[in-house]
């Protein structure tokens, strides 16, 4: 019934956005849920990938042959993925420079996973239920110490997305040089079209990570606010319990289900898709001028 | 009925839209929510990158590489095996029908050879053979030469006896030459 009146009780977007913790007198957050999410994304990704890495790495010589196995289904699943992205998905656009950009990619790529998955945990509800029976002034003030997805903020898209043109920017001028990366921003193009490609190219370079973070950040809230809303949809039903609450209620109870199935599956492609385009602006810059150019294009066209 | 259905719906809708607008919340909220968060994500996300860095993706990729490498290898050494047993079964099997054919080229040779030998033997027996009826029938007709010589010469003594007593008279030697002449040519003719 708690759970019930918390679903139920304000808009659905209240369940999905980021909410402050601890606010400074000049109105600042200095603490907020999205930020407890984060670290705690941080704290499962070293934890699995400690434990992901033991499994993997190949065993003594006395295990024989078993020790090229994965000892873990969880862990053959990760090295699966891993596996997947490096050989079919970066190394046909890096080919030489997989190994040297791998690590950021595949971090990347947990750390949107991670956020995106704990956005689907209810642990804004569940801090709710637990902080309304021991500190009911936090749920009075709209404050919470956790929950909400992370990756649904675009303050925190936009800081990931910076991070990602950055190391963008830099694989373009490590492989071109200065001279090469400034060249890049011609196109090539005869010198009377400068004027216009130039303030174009520039334009791009901040446009490509602005895209990412506005596609991860609408993905991530539109979902969610589907679910939340359809969960409220439910809970109004449920409550009501009327002939038309509780038909209300079971049609939006199924459709939540399937539409969250729907968010696990946008989970893993958001975070992927995120991770390709990394991978394609960093491919384009190695590529400026070859014909590969338009083709990598095309690729991140379709992609997005 | 159905119409009450989506008057409630509505309501329904209406009631969450209204709670919306109550608490007014917003998917973007002001800088002063987002920036340090932002910044905190920044910070999170190079701890995680520098730590994940040094102490896990290493030992992925060498875990990845390595098993790459051996099962590369072992697909390689199973295509070498392969390639080594197609090549020994080849050559067995050219050696197996060398040797058929060299068997049976022995064999056609010593058929051969037992069918000359064998028309070898059969010609020196058939010569052998001719050879020994034909002296068989010389010595035959000299046999019989002799025979009716003998024959002939006691048959006319014979004769020229039995004549002289007849006569009474002595036959001379040229008496008995013309006879014996007379009745050799005379029974020459009556053989022949």
């Amino acid at each position: 019934m708690m759970s019930n009146l918390t679903l139920a009780s304000g808009d659905p977007v209240a369940h999905v956005i980021n909410h402050p913790f601890i606010v400074n007198e000049g109105g600042w957050w200095i603490w907020s849920s999205a930020q407890t999410n984060l670290v705690l994304s941080g704290l499962i990704l070293l934890f699995v990938g400690m434990f992901v890495a033991k499994a993997v790495q190949t065993g003594d010589e006395s295990h024989g042959h078993k020790r090229w196995v994965t000892n873990s289904r969880f862990a053959h699943m990760v090295e699966v993925i891993c596996g997947y992205l490096r050989e079919s998905t970066v190394r046909p656009l890096l080919h030489e420079r997989t190994e040297r950009f791998m690590p950021f990619l595949w971090t990347i790529f947990f750390f949107i996973l991670v956020n995106n998955l704990l956005g689907l945990i209810p642990l804004l509800d569940l801090h709710n239920i637990v902080a309304g029976q021991f500190a009911p002034e936090i749920v009075a003030q709209h404050k919470a110490l956790i929950g909400g997805t992370a990756t649904q903020s675009i303050y925190i898209t936009a800081a990931l997305s910076l991070l990602a043109g950055l190391m963008i920017n830099w694989a373009g001028v490590r492989e071109l040089g200065v001279g090469g990366y400034l060249k890049h921003l011609t196109a090539d193009a005869p010198i009377f079209v400068w004027p216009i490609i130039i303030p174009i190219e520039i334009m791009g370079t901040f446009i490509k990570p602005i895209a990412l973070a506005i596609r991860l950040f609408a993905n991530m809230t539109a979902g969610h606010i589907l679910v939340a809303v359809l969960l409220g949809f439910a809970a109004d039903g449920f409550i009501d319990r009327g002939i038309i609450g509780l038909p209300v209620g079971i049609v939006s109870s199924g459709a939540v289900i399937a539409i969250y199935f729907l968010e696990l599956f946008v989970a893993f492609l958001q975070a992927f898709v995120f991770m390709f385009l990394t991978t394609v602006f960093i491919s384009l810059l190695a590529h400026h001028g070859d014909h590969e150019h338009d083709h990598a294009h095309e690729g991140a066209t379709a992609h997005a | 009925m159905k119409r009450c259905t989506l008057m409630t719906f509505l309501a329904v809708a209406a009631m969450n839209s209204a709670a919306l607008a109550a608490e007014k919340s917003s998917v973007i909220e002001a800088p002063k929510s987002g920036i340090i968060p932002a910044a905190t994500a920044i910070v999170i996300f190079v701890i995680v990158f520098a730590i994940l860095s040094t102490m896990v993706w290493p030992k992925i990729i060498a875990g990845l590489d390595e098993r790459n490498e051996k099962i590369t290898g072992e697909i390689a050494a199973a295509e070498d095996a392969r390639k080594q047993a197609k090549e020994a079964l080849d050559e067995y099997e050219k050696n197996l029908a060398d040797a058929r054919a060299e068997a049976q080229k022995m064999l056609e040779e010593t058929k051969t050879q037992q069918s000359a030998l064998a028309a070898q033997l059969k010609a020196s027996a058939d010569a052998e053979l001719s050879a020994m009826r034909e002296k068989a029938i010389s010595e035959i007709d000299a046999a019989k030469k002799q025979a009716l010589n003998e024959l002939y010469t006691e048959s006319v003594n014979l004769a020229t006896t039995m004549a002289g007593k007849i006569l009474q008279r002595q036959v001379t030697a040229e008496d008995q030459q013309r006879l014996m002449d007379e009745s050799l040519a005379e029974m020459k003719s009556v053989n022949s």
